[in-house]
């Protein structure tokens, strides 16, 4: 068998990757860091759906950089030992770049089974721990419940299925080479069909010219069917939003293998998308938050009830749209975007630590609860905090970090004028106060 | 830790004692006698906020051990720990070694009790019965209807009440005096009237006002202004606008960054929408309120608190755009 065409024209260097602009910055300015030395995160998990470029990126990265490249699947359990062993010499080894600088890349970090591999998630927190070597994680999924560790250990970059002109000028570039004739067409044809996903396109477009010596409309369209898979949030989201009947939309919940709460998430994130027309999100959202009631009760109660989430989440959130009534109705096309909140708790996992453990420090020395600390203590506690804060950080320990949250809280509850109004003392500031405090926002509509 | 050192009031001021405790005089003689009997039951301390409960359990376990009470005693609460299972292996560490000394028991404290489910509670009952040769558990908690019956049962009872607002206003004065501070008496009843008599949070407020020079009515109201955060009014006015977008970004911000739970901004919510800050018709409020108590007692039941909130926020743009006209 010829050499596959997809390793063949693999890109040598970040310069020829098409398209993921954004993640070829982020990998620059990382490695980067590890030749400054200082690295704030010593991993990243490059994740996106299959064939978008992942071990083509970490390839480039290494050779652009002359670093040898040090690959390990880690859904091969028999790699446990070797992500154990590699963890010992990676913490000791000498020197990053020169001759001897490796980067080490662990691909499909979600193909490991939280059971069978038990405890390859722990090696590779060791590994990120020790390393004195730079480390690439790749994952279709990283939003797997049981990848939350490596989530927080990892910087997280995101690549994007291949838009359809980058993916085109790869194949075009591809038929030139090879001296195969490509029609137009049938390029758009199979890059329609490969859903982003250049590996596939490749593929495909070998497949075509490898037994029939050119690349026609006809014979694409004979050959090439769509790849099956199951169905993502986009595809669960686009199916419920999109449905005309009740069982299309129940199926297009039931039918995916995502987590349910991560669903109900990505219906949170996209609902304001896909409905203009306020009432509509309000629909949506009522009946959203009736399914998390129900898989609360189906939670507790019996899992019996989980039906209802189904019902609720899918042609709750479907059927939210009276426009749907319409005959002539058309779901409009929207690019839904991947949950935000997730994403901002990933962000902020630090500074919540650091909130927490702030709350800890205070509560401990009042006798209450982190609860309690932050809804009664902390917001008349950031009030005097500057006065005595030589005293209060001594006493407490506390860290920089948690140091910054307490600024951080004390611009929360004192707004920008917080400083001013210490400064200036309690006689100029009470009359602005006093006016700035009732404010009319609303007239009722005549 | 000495007393010097100290900086938060709401600590420095704590009654070491039993004798120290000028308030709930039945309760302290009651404690008093375990103290000379080196006995005690299991206690269920239950009454609101800063009303002492905390305060007399320790002075309870300093007067029973002396200055290192620590050693024999637990502290736990209940909202922190995660689970029954968290609490019943810190009872079961602890209980695991007697006390020495001529006490025959350790002492538990169990903070915010009320927060445990029905089912922890039947948990934490049989924890306490496994343990009762060596150990004492005092349950603290602000409603004693949500203590199962077997707890209630199995345990002496002692009510605390609101503090007295003259025993209240003495013991600011005396803050105030020790710590060098001008106040106005007006200051301190004002203080007193807006806590409701929770001790910790008048102590607090007092020292927060003490911060802009002489505690002044004025000062109190400007502490107490600046403990509102505006974050939650801007959210509830963005989604009225029928800026729902805005108003949930707002929302994660708060869950996120700021710490907020869902009860938290559920409850203040309730305050904004039913005060006067922001001027809607009061028969919009009824409609309102009605939601949000319903989206409360969902949170409260363990759904999904972002989701609940923002199903809110999005009622709030419907009614935003029906009942008001932007500003």
């Amino acid at each position: 068998m010829p050499l596959q065409w997809f390793l063949k024209y693999r890109p040598k260097s970040l310069n020829e990757v098409e398209d993921q602009e954004e993640a070829k910055k982020e990998l620059v300015e990382w490695i980067e860091s590890w030749l400054k030395g200082k690295p704030a995160y010593k991993a990243v998990l490059l994740y996106g759906p299959p064939g978008v470029g992942k071990t083509t990126l970490a390839e480039a990265l290494a050779r652009d950089y002359k670093l040898e490249l040090f690959e390990m699947n880690a859904s091969d359990s028999r790699n446990l030992n070797d992500i154990k062993n590699m963890a010992e010499k990676a913490s000791t080894t000498g020197t990053l770049f020169g001759i001897k600088g490796k980067l080490i890349l662990l691909d499909e970090v979600d193909g490991l089974n939280a059971r069978a591999d038990a405890g390859a998630i722990d090696a590779i927190l060791e590994l990120i721990e020790k390393t004195k070597y730079p480390i690439i994680l790749t994952a279709n999924d990283p939003w797997d419940p049981s990848l939350r560790p490596l989530r927080n250990a990892a910087k997280m970059v995101e690549l994007k299925r291949l838009t359809k002109y980058p993916l085109k000028r790869i194949l075009k570039k591809i038929c030139d080479s090879e001296k195969i004739m490509c029609e137009d067409e049938a390029l758009d044809f199979i890059i329609d069909q490969s859903e982003g996903d250049a590996r596939y396109a490749i593929n495909m477009l070998q497949g075509v010219a490898g037994g029939y010596g050119r690349v026609t409309q006809d014979i694409a369209r004979n050959l090439i069917r769509k790849k099956d898979r199951e169905l993502d949030p986009f595809e669960a989201l686009r199916n419920v939003f999109w449905a005309k009947y009740y069982w299309q939309a129940k199926n297009a919940v039931t039918d995916t293998q995502i987590d349910y709460e991560l669903l109900m998430r990505w219906f949170d994130e996209n609902i304001p998308f896909q409905y203009d027309n306020i009432e509509d999100v309000w629909r949506a959202y009522d009946a959203l938050s009736r399914a998390s009631v129900f898989l609360n009760r189906a939670k507790t109660v019996g899992w019996d009830l989980l039906s209802y989430t189904f019902d609720l989440m899918g042609p709750g959130v479907a059927f939210a749209s009276f426009e749907k009534k319409k005959p002539t109705y058309k779901a409009r096309w929207v690019k839904y975007q991947f949950p935000q909140y997730i994403q901002l708790l990933a962000k902020t996992k630090e500074s919540r630590d650091a909130l927490d453990s702030l709350l800890a420090k205070i509560g401990a020395i009042i006798h209450a609860s982190k609860d309690k600390t932050i809804n009664d203590v902390i917001p008349l506690f950031v009030q005097y905090y500057k006065k005595y804060q030589e005293k209060i950080d001594k006493e407490l320990e506390l860290t920089d970090k948690e140091k910054g949250i307490i600024s951080m809280l004390t611009s929360f509850f004192q707004g920008g004028q917080g400083k001013e109004v210490i400064e200036k003392g309690t006689e100029s500031g009470k009359s602005e106060e006093k006016k700035g405090r009732r404010t009319t926002y609303y007239r009722r509509k005549s | 830790m000495s007393a010097e050192e100290e900086v938060l009031w709401a600590e420095k001021y704590r009654p070491k004692s039993l004798d120290e405790i000028v308030n709930q005089k039945d309760i302290v003689e009651r404690l008093k006698k375990f103290v000379k009997e080196k006995n005690m039951p299991h206690l269920l301390f239950a009454g609101p906020p800063g009303t002492g409960k905390t305060t007399a359990a320790l002075a309870l376990v300093h007067d029973l051990y002396g200055d290192n009470y620590r050693q024999y005693f637990l502290e736990l609460n209940a909202s922190d720990e995660r689970g029954i299972d968290v609490i019943r292996n810190k009872v079961k560490e602890f209980a695991r070694t007697v006390a020495g000394g001529n006490v025959p028991f350790k002492v538990v404290l169990l903070d915010e009790a009320d927060n445990m489910t029905a089912d922890a509670q039947q948990a934490l009952r049989r924890t306490m019965e496994l343990y009762t040769e060596t150990t004492r558990f005092i349950l603290a908690c602000n409603y004693l209807s949500k203590i199962i019956e077997p707890i209630q049962s199995r345990t002496a009872l002692f009510r605390f009440y609101p503090l007295k607002k003259e025993d209240v206003v003495a013991r600011l004065a005396y803050i105030c005096k020790n710590e060098k501070v001008e106040c106005d008496q007006k200051a301190l009843e004002t203080i007193y009237d807006i806590t409701q008599g929770d001790m910790r949070k008048s102590i607090n407020t007092l020292q927060a006002s003490s911060v802009y020079g002489k505690v002044t009515v004025e000062s109190v109201y400007k502490v107490l202004g600046l403990a509102q955060p505006k974050e939650i009014r801007e959210m509830i006015t963005l989604a009225l606008q029928g800026n729902f977008l805005k108003a949930r970004d707002k929302l994660r911000e708060l869950l996120v960054n700021y710490g907020l739970s869902g009860e938290d901004i559920i409850k203040q919510i309730h305050r904004e929408i039913t005060g006067n800050e922001i001027n809607i018709p009061d028969d919009l409020k009824v409609l309102l309120v009605d939601y949000i108590g319903e989206v409360e007692f969902r949170i409260m039941e363990g759904a999904d608190d972002e989701l609940q909130l923002n199903a809110l926020l999005a009622k709030l743009a419907v009614y935003g755009s029906k009942y008001l006209k932007g500003k």
